[in-house]
Protein backbone atom coordinates (compact mmCIF):
# COMPACT_ATOMS: atom_id res chain seq x y z
CA UNK A 1 0.00 0.00 0.00
CA UNK A 2 1.05 3.66 -1.25
CA UNK A 3 2.40 5.54 2.03
CA UNK A 4 0.41 8.45 2.92
CA UNK A 5 2.09 11.69 3.46
CA UNK A 6 3.79 12.68 6.82
CA UNK A 7 2.06 15.00 9.05
CA UNK A 8 4.52 16.84 11.88
CA UNK A 9 2.93 17.43 15.11
CA UNK A 10 5.75 20.11 16.52
CA UNK A 11 4.83 20.38 20.19
CA UNK A 12 6.14 21.23 23.74
CA UNK A 13 4.08 21.83 26.74
CA UNK A 14 6.49 24.77 27.73
CA UNK A 15 7.28 28.15 26.07
CA UNK A 16 10.62 28.81 24.28
CA UNK A 17 11.54 25.61 23.71
CA UNK A 18 12.30 26.04 19.82
CA UNK A 19 9.08 24.64 18.22
CA UNK A 20 8.68 27.23 15.76
CA UNK A 21 12.14 27.08 14.85
CA UNK A 22 11.65 23.54 13.91
CA UNK A 23 8.26 24.04 12.00
CA UNK A 24 10.51 26.80 10.45
CA UNK A 25 13.18 24.58 9.73
CA UNK A 26 11.21 21.97 8.06
CA UNK A 27 9.02 24.05 6.14
CA UNK A 28 12.15 25.43 4.44
CA UNK A 29 13.55 22.18 4.05
CA UNK A 30 10.59 21.03 1.99
CA UNK A 31 10.82 23.78 -0.21
CA UNK A 32 13.96 23.82 -0.77
CA UNK A 33 13.61 20.50 -1.91
CA UNK A 34 10.77 21.22 -4.52
CA UNK A 35 8.21 19.82 -2.23
CA UNK A 36 5.41 21.75 -1.30
CA UNK A 37 3.79 21.84 2.13
CA UNK A 38 0.90 22.86 4.39
CA UNK A 39 1.71 24.67 7.77
CA UNK A 40 -0.68 25.14 10.55
CA UNK A 41 0.38 27.68 13.23
CA UNK A 42 -2.27 27.28 16.34
CA UNK A 43 -0.90 30.65 17.93
CA UNK A 44 -3.96 32.68 16.38
CA UNK A 45 -2.36 35.85 18.35
CA UNK A 46 1.24 36.01 17.45
CA UNK A 47 1.31 33.69 14.73
CA UNK A 48 5.50 33.87 14.21
CA UNK A 49 5.32 31.05 11.75
CA UNK A 50 2.18 32.01 9.78
CA UNK A 51 3.69 35.29 9.33
CA UNK A 52 6.41 34.11 7.72
CA UNK A 53 5.39 31.88 5.03
CA UNK A 54 1.99 33.65 5.11
CA UNK A 55 1.37 31.35 1.45
CA UNK A 56 1.92 28.29 3.41
CA UNK A 57 0.66 27.78 6.56
CA UNK A 58 -2.67 29.11 7.80
CA UNK A 59 -3.53 30.26 11.08
CA UNK A 60 -5.95 28.56 13.42
CA UNK A 61 -7.44 28.71 16.66
CA UNK A 62 -7.20 24.92 18.53
CA UNK A 63 -9.42 26.08 21.05
CA UNK A 64 -12.73 26.43 18.64
CA UNK A 65 -14.26 24.05 17.02
CA UNK A 66 -14.30 25.81 13.26
CA UNK A 67 -10.27 26.30 13.92
CA UNK A 68 -10.24 22.48 14.88
CA UNK A 69 -12.43 21.82 11.63
CA UNK A 70 -9.59 23.87 9.34
CA UNK A 71 -6.77 22.04 10.76
CA UNK A 72 -7.77 18.47 11.71
CA UNK A 73 -9.93 17.92 8.73
CA UNK A 74 -6.92 19.35 5.92
CA UNK A 75 -4.33 17.23 8.03
CA UNK A 76 -6.66 14.43 6.66
CA UNK A 77 -6.60 15.56 3.30
CA UNK A 78 -5.54 12.88 0.61
CA UNK A 79 -3.56 14.77 -1.60
CA UNK A 80 0.44 13.17 -0.59
CA UNK A 81 0.75 17.03 0.96
CA UNK A 82 3.45 16.90 3.70
CA UNK A 83 1.67 18.54 6.74
CA UNK A 84 3.01 20.58 9.43
CA UNK A 85 1.57 21.42 12.94
CA UNK A 86 2.88 24.45 14.97
CA UNK A 87 1.33 23.49 18.18
CA UNK A 88 1.11 26.38 20.66
CA UNK A 89 2.33 25.80 23.93
CA UNK A 90 -0.62 26.93 25.31
CA UNK A 91 -2.76 24.97 23.20
CA UNK A 92 -1.03 21.66 24.24
CA UNK A 93 -3.77 20.02 26.25
CA UNK A 94 -6.41 21.02 24.60
CA UNK A 95 -4.87 19.94 21.23
CA UNK A 96 -4.47 16.54 22.51
CA UNK A 97 -7.57 16.35 23.99
CA UNK A 98 -9.10 17.04 21.23
CA UNK A 99 -7.16 14.40 19.01
CA UNK A 100 -8.07 11.95 21.35
CA UNK A 101 -11.69 12.98 21.13
CA UNK A 102 -12.18 13.18 17.65
CA UNK A 103 -9.75 9.87 17.07
CA UNK A 104 -7.41 11.68 14.77
CA UNK A 105 -4.67 9.27 15.04
CA UNK A 106 -6.88 5.88 14.63
CA UNK A 107 -8.10 7.72 11.10
CA UNK A 108 -5.09 9.06 9.88
CA UNK A 109 -3.89 5.88 10.21
CA UNK A 110 -6.80 4.46 8.56
CA UNK A 111 -6.19 6.86 5.53
CA UNK A 112 -2.34 5.10 5.75
CA UNK A 113 -1.46 9.27 6.57
CA UNK A 114 1.75 8.84 8.89
CA UNK A 115 1.72 10.92 11.59
CA UNK A 116 4.58 12.03 13.72
CA UNK A 117 4.95 13.67 16.76
CA UNK A 118 8.24 15.78 17.19
CA UNK A 119 8.30 16.41 21.06
CA UNK A 120 10.85 19.17 22.40
CA UNK A 121 12.52 18.04 25.02
CA UNK A 122 13.66 20.74 28.09
CA UNK A 123 15.00 20.10 31.16
CA UNK A 124 11.53 20.08 33.11
CA UNK A 125 9.39 18.21 34.81
CA UNK A 126 6.62 19.20 32.81
CA UNK A 127 8.22 18.27 29.38
CA UNK A 128 9.22 14.91 30.52
CA UNK A 129 5.77 14.15 32.05
CA UNK A 130 3.72 15.21 28.99
CA UNK A 131 5.92 12.89 26.36
CA UNK A 132 5.31 9.99 28.90
CA UNK A 133 1.95 10.63 28.51
CA UNK A 134 1.59 11.23 24.71
CA UNK A 135 3.87 7.65 24.65
CA UNK A 136 1.08 6.01 26.72
CA UNK A 137 -2.02 7.15 25.19
CA UNK A 138 -0.91 6.82 21.51
CA UNK A 139 1.98 4.15 21.65
CA UNK A 140 2.02 3.35 17.76
CA UNK A 141 2.58 6.38 16.87
CA UNK A 142 5.98 7.30 16.02
CA UNK A 143 7.79 10.28 17.89
CA UNK A 144 11.25 11.69 18.12
CA UNK A 145 12.72 14.39 20.11
CA UNK A 146 13.76 17.59 19.01
CA UNK A 147 16.73 19.19 21.59
CA UNK A 148 17.27 22.42 20.62
CA UNK A 149 20.57 23.30 22.02
CA UNK A 150 20.02 27.08 21.86
CA UNK A 151 16.42 27.54 22.96
CA UNK A 152 16.04 24.89 25.33
CA UNK A 153 19.95 23.70 26.49
CA UNK A 154 20.09 20.72 28.60
CA UNK A 155 23.02 21.06 30.60
CA UNK A 156 26.24 19.68 30.12
CA UNK A 157 24.98 15.79 30.54
CA UNK A 158 22.12 16.27 27.81
CA UNK A 159 21.84 12.59 27.96
CA UNK A 160 20.65 12.37 30.88
CA UNK A 161 17.77 14.24 30.73
CA UNK A 162 17.02 12.70 26.87
CA UNK A 163 17.31 9.15 28.04
CA UNK A 164 14.12 9.26 29.94
CA UNK A 165 12.14 10.39 27.56
CA UNK A 166 10.26 7.62 24.94
CA UNK A 167 10.98 8.11 21.79
CA UNK A 168 12.21 6.64 18.29
CA UNK A 169 14.81 8.51 17.69
CA UNK A 170 16.08 12.70 17.79
CA UNK A 171 16.98 15.86 15.77
CA UNK A 172 19.71 17.94 16.97
CA UNK A 173 19.41 21.46 16.43
CA UNK A 174 22.68 22.98 17.03
CA UNK A 175 22.55 26.09 18.94
CA UNK A 176 24.18 29.43 16.80
CA UNK A 177 26.11 32.17 17.79
CA UNK A 178 24.64 35.40 19.04
CA UNK A 179 25.28 37.39 15.66
CA UNK A 180 23.99 35.26 13.57
CA UNK A 181 20.81 34.52 15.71
CA UNK A 182 20.13 37.61 15.54
CA UNK A 183 20.25 37.67 11.49
CA UNK A 184 18.04 34.81 11.31
CA UNK A 185 15.00 36.80 12.94
CA UNK A 186 14.79 38.70 10.10
CA UNK A 187 11.53 38.44 8.95
CA UNK A 188 12.61 38.82 4.95
CA UNK A 189 15.28 35.64 5.67
CA UNK A 190 13.82 32.47 4.09
CA UNK A 191 16.61 29.60 4.54
CA UNK A 192 15.33 27.99 1.54
CA UNK A 193 16.10 31.19 -0.22
CA UNK A 194 19.33 31.72 1.19
CA UNK A 195 20.94 28.46 0.45
CA UNK A 196 19.81 28.37 -3.38
CA UNK A 197 21.21 31.97 -3.70
CA UNK A 198 23.15 33.40 -0.21
CA UNK A 199 22.11 37.19 -0.41
CA UNK A 200 25.68 39.09 -1.61
CA UNK A 201 24.98 41.84 1.15
CA UNK A 202 25.81 39.18 4.01
CA UNK A 203 28.58 38.53 5.51
CA UNK A 204 30.45 36.06 3.87
CA UNK A 205 31.29 35.26 7.61
CA UNK A 206 27.78 35.20 8.80
CA UNK A 207 26.65 33.17 5.30
CA UNK A 208 29.22 30.36 6.34
CA UNK A 209 27.80 29.88 9.85
CA UNK A 210 24.72 29.89 8.71
CA UNK A 211 25.06 27.15 5.96
CA UNK A 212 27.32 25.44 8.46
CA UNK A 213 24.17 25.40 10.98
CA UNK A 214 21.48 24.67 8.28
CA UNK A 215 22.77 21.86 6.23
CA UNK A 216 23.06 19.26 9.54
CA UNK A 217 19.86 19.99 10.36
CA UNK A 218 18.75 19.32 6.82
CA UNK A 219 20.72 16.89 6.77
CA UNK A 220 18.93 14.82 9.58
CA UNK A 221 15.65 15.45 7.97
CA UNK A 222 16.80 13.59 4.94
CA UNK A 223 18.11 10.75 6.34
CA UNK A 224 14.60 10.66 8.62
CA UNK A 225 13.00 10.34 4.99
CA UNK A 226 15.28 8.07 3.63
CA UNK A 227 14.56 5.48 6.74
CA UNK A 228 10.69 5.96 6.14
CA UNK A 229 11.49 4.86 2.88
CA UNK A 230 13.46 1.99 3.90
CA UNK A 231 11.18 1.54 6.45
CA UNK A 232 8.54 1.19 3.80
CA UNK A 233 9.78 -0.32 0.97
CA UNK A 234 8.45 -3.71 -0.20
CA UNK A 235 11.43 -5.41 -1.19
CA UNK A 236 13.13 -5.14 2.79
CA UNK A 237 9.67 -6.06 4.75
CA UNK B 1 -37.64 -11.65 23.61
CA UNK B 2 -41.55 -10.52 24.69
CA UNK B 3 -42.55 -7.69 22.79
CA UNK B 4 -41.63 -4.21 24.43
CA UNK B 5 -42.40 -0.36 24.48
CA UNK B 6 -39.80 2.14 25.14
CA UNK B 7 -41.53 5.06 26.09
CA UNK B 8 -39.63 8.37 26.02
CA UNK B 9 -41.19 11.64 27.49
CA UNK B 10 -41.52 14.74 29.22
CA UNK B 11 -44.10 17.24 29.71
CA UNK B 12 -41.76 19.84 28.62
CA UNK B 13 -40.75 20.59 25.38
CA UNK B 14 -37.09 21.63 24.39
CA UNK B 15 -35.54 18.90 27.15
CA UNK B 16 -34.00 16.78 24.52
CA UNK B 17 -36.78 14.23 24.26
CA UNK B 18 -36.01 13.86 20.72
CA UNK B 19 -32.60 13.26 20.83
CA UNK B 20 -32.88 10.45 23.94
CA UNK B 21 -35.50 8.53 21.33
CA UNK B 22 -32.45 9.05 18.43
CA UNK B 23 -29.92 7.41 20.60
CA UNK B 24 -31.90 5.01 21.03
CA UNK B 25 -32.64 3.78 18.09
CA UNK B 26 -28.93 4.28 17.05
CA UNK B 27 -27.94 1.99 19.96
CA UNK B 28 -30.49 -0.39 19.44
CA UNK B 29 -29.57 -0.75 15.27
CA UNK B 30 -25.84 -0.84 16.56
CA UNK B 31 -26.39 -4.24 18.18
CA UNK B 32 -28.92 -5.23 15.52
CA UNK B 33 -32.07 -5.37 17.29
CA UNK B 34 -34.72 -4.44 14.58
CA UNK B 35 -36.69 -1.26 16.11
CA UNK B 36 -39.95 0.21 14.72
CA UNK B 37 -40.53 3.72 15.78
CA UNK B 38 -43.93 5.77 16.63
CA UNK B 39 -43.60 9.37 16.94
CA UNK B 40 -46.74 11.40 18.51
CA UNK B 41 -45.68 15.24 17.24
CA UNK B 42 -48.79 14.29 15.62
CA UNK B 43 -48.80 16.00 12.66
CA UNK B 44 -45.68 16.90 11.80
CA UNK B 45 -42.97 14.57 13.58
CA UNK B 46 -39.43 15.29 14.23
CA UNK B 47 -38.28 11.81 14.95
CA UNK B 48 -39.38 10.47 11.27
CA UNK B 49 -36.91 13.46 9.97
CA UNK B 50 -34.27 11.33 10.91
CA UNK B 51 -35.53 7.91 11.10
CA UNK B 52 -37.94 7.97 8.34
CA UNK B 53 -37.78 4.06 6.96
CA UNK B 54 -38.67 2.85 10.87
CA UNK B 55 -41.05 5.51 12.18
CA UNK B 56 -44.77 5.82 11.71
CA UNK B 57 -46.51 8.88 13.07
CA UNK B 58 -49.61 8.82 15.33
CA UNK B 59 -51.92 10.05 17.48
CA UNK B 60 -51.58 8.42 20.68
CA UNK B 61 -55.12 9.45 21.76
CA UNK B 62 -57.09 8.66 18.85
CA UNK B 63 -58.22 4.65 18.97
CA UNK B 64 -56.75 4.24 14.98
CA UNK B 65 -53.36 4.93 15.98
CA UNK B 66 -53.65 3.28 19.30
CA UNK B 67 -54.53 0.54 17.67
CA UNK B 68 -51.53 0.39 15.03
CA UNK B 69 -49.24 0.54 18.14
CA UNK B 70 -50.55 -1.89 20.53
CA UNK B 71 -52.68 -4.29 18.31
CA UNK B 72 -49.61 -4.98 16.43
CA UNK B 73 -47.36 -5.75 19.26
CA UNK B 74 -47.62 -9.05 19.34
CA UNK B 75 -48.07 -9.31 15.44
CA UNK B 76 -44.94 -7.81 14.65
CA UNK B 77 -41.47 -9.23 13.42
CA UNK B 78 -39.95 -6.39 15.38
CA UNK B 79 -40.40 -7.07 18.92
CA UNK B 80 -39.25 -3.67 20.27
CA UNK B 81 -41.02 -0.36 19.59
CA UNK B 82 -39.94 2.85 20.52
CA UNK B 83 -42.66 5.14 21.08
CA UNK B 84 -41.16 9.36 21.21
CA UNK B 85 -44.46 11.04 23.13
CA UNK B 86 -44.78 15.21 21.99
CA UNK B 87 -43.84 17.50 24.37
CA UNK B 88 -46.27 17.82 26.86
CA UNK B 89 -47.89 14.73 25.99
CA UNK B 90 -46.39 12.15 28.73
CA UNK B 91 -49.45 11.78 30.75
CA UNK B 92 -51.62 11.99 28.74
CA UNK B 93 -49.59 9.20 26.66
CA UNK B 94 -49.27 7.10 30.01
CA UNK B 95 -53.10 7.15 30.89
CA UNK B 96 -54.31 6.36 27.17
CA UNK B 97 -51.81 3.32 27.57
CA UNK B 98 -53.43 2.71 30.86
CA UNK B 99 -57.02 2.98 29.54
CA UNK B 100 -56.17 0.47 26.83
CA UNK B 101 -55.37 -2.25 29.22
CA UNK B 102 -51.77 -2.16 28.13
CA UNK B 103 -50.50 -1.46 31.80
CA UNK B 104 -52.52 -4.64 32.61
CA UNK B 105 -50.97 -6.53 30.32
CA UNK B 106 -47.37 -5.27 31.42
CA UNK B 107 -48.33 -6.62 35.11
CA UNK B 108 -49.32 -9.85 33.53
CA UNK B 109 -46.45 -10.27 32.37
CA UNK B 110 -47.36 -10.05 28.86
CA UNK B 111 -45.01 -6.78 27.62
CA UNK B 112 -41.56 -5.15 28.91
CA UNK B 113 -42.90 -1.72 29.48
CA UNK B 114 -39.68 1.19 29.70
CA UNK B 115 -40.25 5.06 30.05
CA UNK B 116 -37.74 7.20 29.75
CA UNK B 117 -38.41 10.20 31.64
CA UNK B 118 -36.27 12.94 29.81
CA UNK B 119 -35.89 16.32 33.04
CA UNK B 120 -35.83 19.64 32.21
CA UNK B 121 -34.46 22.23 34.35
CA UNK B 122 -37.36 23.82 35.86
CA UNK B 123 -39.48 22.60 38.46
CA UNK B 124 -42.35 22.22 36.72
CA UNK B 125 -40.24 19.47 35.02
CA UNK B 126 -39.29 17.85 38.21
CA UNK B 127 -43.23 18.12 39.05
CA UNK B 128 -44.08 15.24 36.47
CA UNK B 129 -42.25 12.69 38.34
CA UNK B 130 -44.58 12.68 40.60
CA UNK B 131 -47.68 12.76 38.36
CA UNK B 132 -47.08 10.30 36.53
CA UNK B 133 -45.91 7.74 39.24
CA UNK B 134 -49.26 5.85 39.42
CA UNK B 135 -48.82 4.77 35.57
CA UNK B 136 -45.04 3.53 36.13
CA UNK B 137 -45.18 0.60 38.79
CA UNK B 138 -44.35 -1.99 36.15
CA UNK B 139 -42.56 -0.21 33.97
CA UNK B 140 -38.74 -0.07 34.17
CA UNK B 141 -39.02 3.94 34.82
CA UNK B 142 -35.46 5.78 33.91
CA UNK B 143 -35.10 9.17 34.73
CA UNK B 144 -32.96 10.61 31.78
CA UNK B 145 -30.78 13.93 33.03
CA UNK B 146 -29.82 16.13 29.54
CA UNK B 147 -26.78 17.88 29.55
CA UNK B 148 -27.22 18.86 25.72
CA UNK B 149 -28.31 22.22 27.35
CA UNK B 150 -26.31 22.64 30.45
CA UNK B 151 -29.00 21.59 32.58
CA UNK B 152 -27.32 21.52 36.07
CA UNK B 153 -31.07 19.49 37.62
CA UNK B 154 -30.82 21.70 40.61
CA UNK B 155 -27.64 19.37 41.94
CA UNK B 156 -26.42 22.98 43.08
CA UNK B 157 -29.59 22.77 45.55
CA UNK B 158 -29.05 20.00 47.50
CA UNK B 159 -32.72 20.24 49.23
CA UNK B 160 -34.47 20.51 45.91
CA UNK B 161 -32.43 17.62 44.52
CA UNK B 162 -33.08 15.56 47.34
CA UNK B 163 -36.66 16.04 47.45
CA UNK B 164 -37.23 15.00 43.33
CA UNK B 165 -34.47 12.64 42.69
CA UNK B 166 -33.91 10.32 46.08
CA UNK B 167 -37.75 10.24 47.27
CA UNK B 168 -38.72 8.97 44.02
CA UNK B 169 -38.29 5.17 42.98
CA UNK B 170 -36.72 4.23 39.79
CA UNK B 171 -34.64 1.81 37.85
CA UNK B 172 -31.86 4.69 37.58
CA UNK B 173 -30.66 7.53 35.88
CA UNK B 174 -29.21 7.98 32.61
CA UNK B 175 -26.98 11.02 31.82
CA UNK B 176 -26.83 11.92 28.33
CA UNK B 177 -23.77 14.04 28.28
CA UNK B 178 -23.40 17.22 26.53
CA UNK B 179 -22.68 17.18 22.44
CA UNK B 180 -21.31 21.23 21.39
CA UNK B 181 -23.04 22.82 19.77
CA UNK B 182 -21.84 22.65 15.88
CA UNK B 183 -21.44 19.24 15.76
CA UNK B 184 -25.45 19.03 16.80
CA UNK B 185 -26.67 21.52 14.56
CA UNK B 186 -24.68 19.88 11.91
CA UNK B 187 -26.59 16.62 12.38
CA UNK B 188 -29.61 19.04 12.08
CA UNK B 189 -29.12 19.92 8.88
CA UNK B 190 -28.06 16.67 7.56
CA UNK B 191 -31.05 15.30 8.86
CA UNK B 192 -30.13 12.00 9.18
CA UNK B 193 -29.51 9.27 12.30
CA UNK B 194 -26.42 10.30 14.28
CA UNK B 195 -24.66 6.83 13.12
CA UNK B 196 -24.85 7.93 9.75
CA UNK B 197 -23.23 11.19 10.68
CA UNK B 198 -20.60 9.29 12.06
CA UNK B 199 -20.20 7.21 9.05
CA UNK B 200 -20.56 10.21 6.74
CA UNK B 201 -23.67 9.11 4.83
CA UNK B 202 -26.70 11.05 3.48
CA UNK B 203 -29.85 9.63 4.31
CA UNK B 204 -30.00 7.89 1.16
CA UNK B 205 -26.60 6.18 1.98
CA UNK B 206 -24.19 8.19 0.04
CA UNK B 207 -21.17 9.38 0.55
CA UNK B 208 -21.24 13.17 2.88
CA UNK B 209 -17.84 14.65 3.07
CA UNK B 210 -19.16 16.07 6.57
CA UNK B 211 -16.38 17.20 8.92
CA UNK B 212 -14.31 14.52 10.44
CA UNK B 213 -13.56 17.01 13.55
CA UNK B 214 -17.77 16.92 13.73
CA UNK B 215 -17.85 13.22 13.10
CA UNK B 216 -15.42 12.35 16.01
CA UNK B 217 -17.39 14.66 18.38
CA UNK B 218 -20.51 12.66 17.57
CA UNK B 219 -18.97 9.25 17.49
CA UNK B 220 -17.54 9.59 20.64
CA UNK B 221 -21.01 11.23 22.29
CA UNK B 222 -22.63 8.43 20.89
CA UNK B 223 -20.11 6.05 22.46
CA UNK B 224 -20.42 7.45 25.86
CA UNK B 225 -24.21 7.27 25.69
CA UNK B 226 -23.93 3.54 24.52
CA UNK B 227 -21.79 3.42 27.77
CA UNK B 228 -24.74 4.85 29.68
CA UNK B 229 -27.06 2.12 28.09
CA UNK B 230 -24.48 -0.79 28.72
CA UNK B 231 -24.43 0.69 32.53
CA UNK B 232 -28.16 0.10 32.89
CA UNK B 233 -28.28 -3.00 30.90
CA UNK B 234 -30.85 -2.03 28.64
CA UNK B 235 -30.35 -4.66 26.13
CA UNK B 236 -30.62 -7.57 28.95
CA UNK B 237 -33.88 -5.56 30.03
CA UNK B 238 -35.10 -5.86 26.55
CA UNK B 239 -34.52 -9.78 26.45
CA UNK B 240 -35.84 -9.81 29.76
CA UNK B 241 -33.39 -10.60 32.57
CA UNK B 242 -32.26 -7.29 33.56
CA UNK B 243 -31.43 -6.92 37.39
CA UNK B 244 -33.13 -3.59 37.68
CA UNK B 245 -36.30 -3.46 39.80
CA UNK B 246 -39.69 -1.93 38.80
CA UNK B 247 -41.16 1.39 40.20
CA UNK B 248 -43.39 -0.51 42.16
CA UNK B 249 -41.51 -2.92 43.34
Amino acid sequence: MRRGANVFILCSPDARVGVSTTARLLTDYHLYSGVRVEGFDTDPHEPHYGDRFSDYVNVVDAAEIKGQIALFDRLLADDETPKIVDVWHRVFSRFFSTVQEIGFFEEARRRNLAPIILYHAAPTETALAGARALSASWPEVEMLIVQNEGAAPLGSHPWDTLRHYPANGKFVIPALEGPVAKILDAPSLSLSGFLRAPPTDMSIVVRAALKGWITPIFTQFNSFEMRQELRSSLYLS
Amino acid sequence: MKPSIIMVGADKGGVGKTTCSRVILDYLDAHEIVTRAFDTEYPRGTLYRFHPHVTTIVDITSTADQMKILDTLNTADVKVSVIDVRAGGLSIALQALAETGFLDAVHAGEYEFMIFHVLGSSIASLDEIEEIAPYVEDAYYFLVKNHVNDTSFFEWDPVTHRRYFEKVRTAGELTIPKLNEMSYEQVEIAGTPFSSFVGDRTSDGRVANHSFVLRGYVRTWLNRIADEFDRIELLDLLKGRGKHSKAGR
